[in-house]
């Protein structure tokens, strides 16, 4: 079945290297136009060798941003900082919420494991504005809106389904004869779930937990709708970031260099999982 | 059979005889079932905002007028263009994206080495958030310095505005949808493939079947449940797109990208018209769930199907 | 030491019944095999024993308190699993010990003592990805038995471990498993490991105790056909006939030939039956006599050191006899002639499958 041609092997070569370059070449290109500056980037035609500067991201980390009317104060530090501090607890939190529901669902067949399980998976498809914009109604009454807790619980619809469904998974596979041992040596279900469940599902929470991690870092929209300024992540920074008029391309460049960097460094490392996280077990049907 | 079996049989006298650990699963539970309270609450106020008068300039005017917001859309042309443009949207990323996707899960079906690597490098875009996709493409589509527009030009294609011109607004924000979530195809398909059995591959090939039959009606068919699948998945996010547009032209130029969710975000902040922002939304789910319906009911006999081919 | 009774305990999944009013008590010290076909409900009795799930009826006792409702961790059970349930992410040496609590070198000390008995001291650093299948299975056992529970569980504990092991196990298990003088149950699907290890076998079928008595008079006395039919290899022949009471004697027609039965007794049993000989209670002869039952050997096989001979009878009945290896009949299609004495001779009744008690067999027994 396999076309061992030359022809097709050829094509196939070709077909290879031109997906590569589609997909690639957009975070290469950026990479690069990030260590550019100004003068290096306005440059037609462009070059692909040229003396590369720091100065970008220098800028960025220092906030003081060059534009064409001069400096600009923008912290983009701090929006990495939020990101990074809303995605981890977003996912502390939905790891202590979620794993011990997961175990409830893998281990108890009960019914209301199940209408909980598929509801949150049908409202993963659910358009999000539909429960934000109500929800941050409720926020500014109840003063929750622009807080990072807010902002954190909201993240739970993102981490929580992911979580329940591919630790779930992980729970399932572990023989309960292993917990019954463990609880006939004398311990409670507490320790066997502590001791045997959690460290035996391990890799599949880590592996959860990245890719929640990613996936909230990722978002954008409800920051964008629940944030204001100095509690906005990196998706929404970036962007006020190339609205702001003036500011120099390379530093923009820079800022999604180090917006996208933590999240792609992640998704190499637990690549082997990102499958069954993306499809959300349904693959498996 | 008797009423003593029934009882023996029935789940109760068994849960009866078990007072220590039935509240247990609840108990775990308890703290997803708050979030499931948390996003049904919001969603049975955004059902009732739609029935109602409700701008939050205008807070004296509110009150419930039934299905008129629905009934205004009807001879509403914005809101036409919407639909149009988030079915348009849809179709055009959807059948792209599946076509590219698969293409590219058959050049790496072999599990080697560089395949492999190949496909998890094909994961960054993916794994890129779309707000910041759509700005890396925006750079990369500067009508002055950008270097797809300096690539363009080569082929004599000068002034070529991308996003910010109607005639090409379409094709630049499909392109970095295509970006980004064709890889979420790829890694399905070829996970499906490399799970398909080898027989019928290896009977074809004795029988000297020629190529193009055993891709359409071995690999195809067999494939079916995991294309609907990506299908169903692309669709759903596809039709709700948000972050691209958004941060790509935020819906313009004109109307030209106002899709259903980039609509109800301006309606909601900029016209403050929660009535008319709740109602689009309401539709637009209502779409979600009729899309899904249809898909998983031809996801089923597909899946019937292709396990009686298998 | 405690003393482990089940009384009527029931358990309904669904429309099947694995539990069907069972009883039975354990002695402090008794190693009681529970054995039946694989369905028959044996690792759900085990496993409402250890409190895994709890009887729809009927209650559990362990020392004369009633376990109902008790969790597992507080039932004074040891247990050892079929597939060894081991913990994957710890050392044979932490398996064992994951029961103790106390001083770390009190610990130390009855995890090497348990080693010792059980000749797993070499590996108790590893892994139990690293240990074979016999050393699992040694280190599973450790783990059961080190707390001295109470009440001691084992569930089919030999079945994943090759035949060598399990015959040198068959040995050693008695002995171990009557250290700590716990009341032992011992699930197997094996009637020869039943028969090797226990002191008392409980016949479970369909979710029923059939029978629970000592190895050798299950063997000897089975209390059903059914019981009969699973112990022994080859298996018991069985043959229907209609027992005639003549002149203080009772008498079977087998192929033709009438067949003694011994004495008739006061009431002797004349409705239909089958008629059951172990294959090593018939003996073979080259010569007719006068209950002999003509048979051709249809072909001679050795099994377990015997030479078992595949008989035809002349109705077309095929009977299996198992001989000394040495004995002198091993031709094929050979013609001969098949005896059994009165006290080999089982009776069981047609319509309910029990066993009848002869009267020759009761004075005996």
């Amino acid at each position: 079945m396999e076309h061992s041609s030359l022809a097709g092997r050829i094509f196939r070569g070709i077909a290879l290297a031109l997906v590569l370059v589609f997909f690639m070449f957009p975070i290469v290109w950026i990479f690069l136009m990030s260590f550019q500056t100004n003068e290096q980037i306005l440059r037609i035609p462009p070059r692909l060798v040229f003396e590369p500067t720091l100065g970008n991201y220098a800028a960025l980390i220092s906030g003081q941003l060059r534009t064409t009317a001069g400096n600009l104060e923008i912290s983009f530090v701090h929006n990495l900082w939020n990101s990074f501090a809303l995605s981890s607890a977003a996912v502390v939190l939905a790891l202590l919420l979620g794993v011990p529901a997961a175990y409830a669902f893998a281990r108890f067949k009960f019914k209301l494991g199940e209408t909980i399980a598929f509801t949150l998976l049908s409202f993963r498809f659910a358009p999000p504005l539909l429960v934000l914009l109500p929800l941050s109604l409720y926020y500014q009454d109840i003063g929750l809106n622009d807080t990072y807790f807010g902002i954190v619980w909201v993240y739970q619809l993102i981490a929580l389904p992911l979580i329940l469904w591919i630790v779930r998974g992980y729970f399932e596979d572990i023989s309960p004869d292993i917990e019954h041992a463990y609880r006939l040596a004398g311990h409670s279900w507490r320790e066997a779930f502590t001791r045997i469940a959690v460290p035996l599902a391990g890799p599949g929470i880590a592996a959860a937990g990245l890719l929640s991690f990613i996936f909230c870092w990722n978002n954008f929209v409800f920051a964008l709708i629940l944030a204001s300024a100095d509690k906005q992540p990196v998706t929404v920074g970036a962007l006020a970031f190339v609205t702001a008029s003036g500011i120099q391309y390379g530093q923009i460049a820079a800022a999604i260099v180090l917006s996208v960097t933590p999240t792609l460094l992640l998704a190499l490392y637990a690549q082997r999982y990102l499958v069954e996280g993306l499809s959300l077990g349904a693959v498996k049907g | 059979m008797s009423i003593l079996q029934l009882l023996h049989t029935s789940p109760l006298t068994g849960r009866k005889a078990r007072p220590r650990g039935r509240w247990l699963p609840y108990l775990l539970s308890l703290p997803a079932l708050l979030v499931c309270i948390a996003i049904l609450v919001p969603f049975v106020t955004a059902a009732a905002y739609s029935l109602q008068r409700y701008r939050l300039n205008l807070p004296y005017l509110r009150g419930f007028i039934g299905v008129d917001n629905y009934i205004d859309f009807l001879s509403d042309p914005a809101f036409w263009n919407t639909l149009r443009i988030s079915l348009v949207y849809t179709a055009l990323t959807v059948i792209l994206e599946l076509l590219l996707g698969l293409g590219i899960a058959l050049l790496l079906r072999r599990p080697t080495r560089f395949h492999n690597a190949v496909s998890i490098v094909l994961l960054l875009p993916l794994m890129t958030a779309p707000a910041i996709a759509a700005l890396m493409w925006k750079l990369m589509t500067n009508p002055g310095f950008g270097i797809l527009s300096y690539l363009v030009s080569l082929f004599g294609v000068t002034d070529f505005k991308w996003a910010s011109d109607p005639s090409s607004a379409l094709f630049t924000v499909v392109l970095v949808d295509i970006w980004v979530y064709t890889p979420f195809i790829m890694i399905l398909l070829l996970a499906g493939l490399r799970s398909l059995p080898r027989q019928p591959f290896e009977a074809a090939a004795l029988d000297g079947v020629p190529a193009s039959f055993v891709f359409f009606r071995i690999t195809l068919p067999m494939l079916a449940p995991y294309i609907i699948t990506a299908s169903l998945f692309r669709l759903l996010d596809s039709i709700q797109q948000f972050d691209i547009i958004y941060a790509m032209t935020q819906g313009g130029p004109g109307d030209r990208l106002m899709v259903f969710q980039v609509q109800a975000y301006l309606e909601f902040f900029q016209y403050t018209n929660v009535g008319r922002s709740a109602a689009l939304l309401m539709i637009l789910w209502l779409i979600t769930n009729i899309l899904s319906n249809i898909f998983i009911r031809n996801w089923l006999r597909l899946r019937a199907r292709a396990h009686g081919q298998a | 030491m405690s003393r482990l009774e089940l009384k009527s305990v029931s358990k309904a999944f669904g429309t099947t019944l694995p539990a069907d009013r069972l009883s039975l008590a354990v002695e402090p010290g008794e190693i009681v095999a529970v054995f039946g076909p694989s369905g028959s409900g044996k690792t759900v009795l085990l496993r409402m024993i250890a409190g895994m799930f709890e009887p729809d009826e009927g209650e559990i006792l362990i020392g004369g308190r009633s376990m109902v409702g008790a969790p597992p961790e507080r039932r004074g059970i040891g247990m050892a699993f079929q597939n060894f349930a081991l913990f994957p992410h710890m050392s044979a040496r932490q398996n064992i010990a994951s029961g103790l609590r106390g001083k770390a070198a009190e610990v130390a000390a009855r995890v090497q003592a348990i080693s010792r008995l059980l000749k797993i001291e070499h590996v108790l650093g590893h892994m139990p990805r690293e240990l074979s299948n016999g050393q699992k299975q040694r280190t599973a056992l450790a783990r059961a038995l080190i707390g001295s529970p109470d009440v001691l569980l084992l569930d089919d504990p030999l079945r994943n471990v090759d035949a060598k092991l399990r015959y040198e196990m068959r040995l050693e298990l008695p002995n171990l498993l009557r250290r700590g003088s716990s009341s032992v149950l011992y699930v197997t699907q094996d009637y020869r490991e039943a028969m090797a290890i226990a002191d008392r076998i409980a016949v479970l079928i369909d979710g029923h105790l059939e029978q629970v008595a000592p190895p050798e008079d299950i063997y000897a006395r089975p209390a059903s056909v059914a019981v009969a039919r699973l112990f022994g290899d080859p298996s018991i022949n069985l043959v229907e006939v209609t027992p005639l009471a003549e002149h203080g004697a009772l008498s079977a027609a087998i192929s033709g030939a009438r067949v003694h039965l011994g004495p008739a007794g006061a009431e002797p049993p004349t409705a239909a039956c089958w008629l059951g000989v172990r294959p090593e209670d018939l003996m073979i002869s080259l010569s007719a006599a006068d209950d002999a039952v003509p048979a051709r050997i249809l072909a001679v096989t050795p099994i377990h050191e015997k030479a078992v001979l595949l008989l035809r009878l002349a109705d077309g009945t095929e009977w299996l006899a198992a001989l000394p290896p040495d004995a002198p009949y091993t031709a094929s299609d050979a013609s001969v002639f098949v005896r059994f004495t009165p006290e080999a001779a089982l009776l069981f009744d047609r319509a309910s499958g029990r066993r009848i008690e002869l009267s020759h067999r009761r004075q005996a027994a």
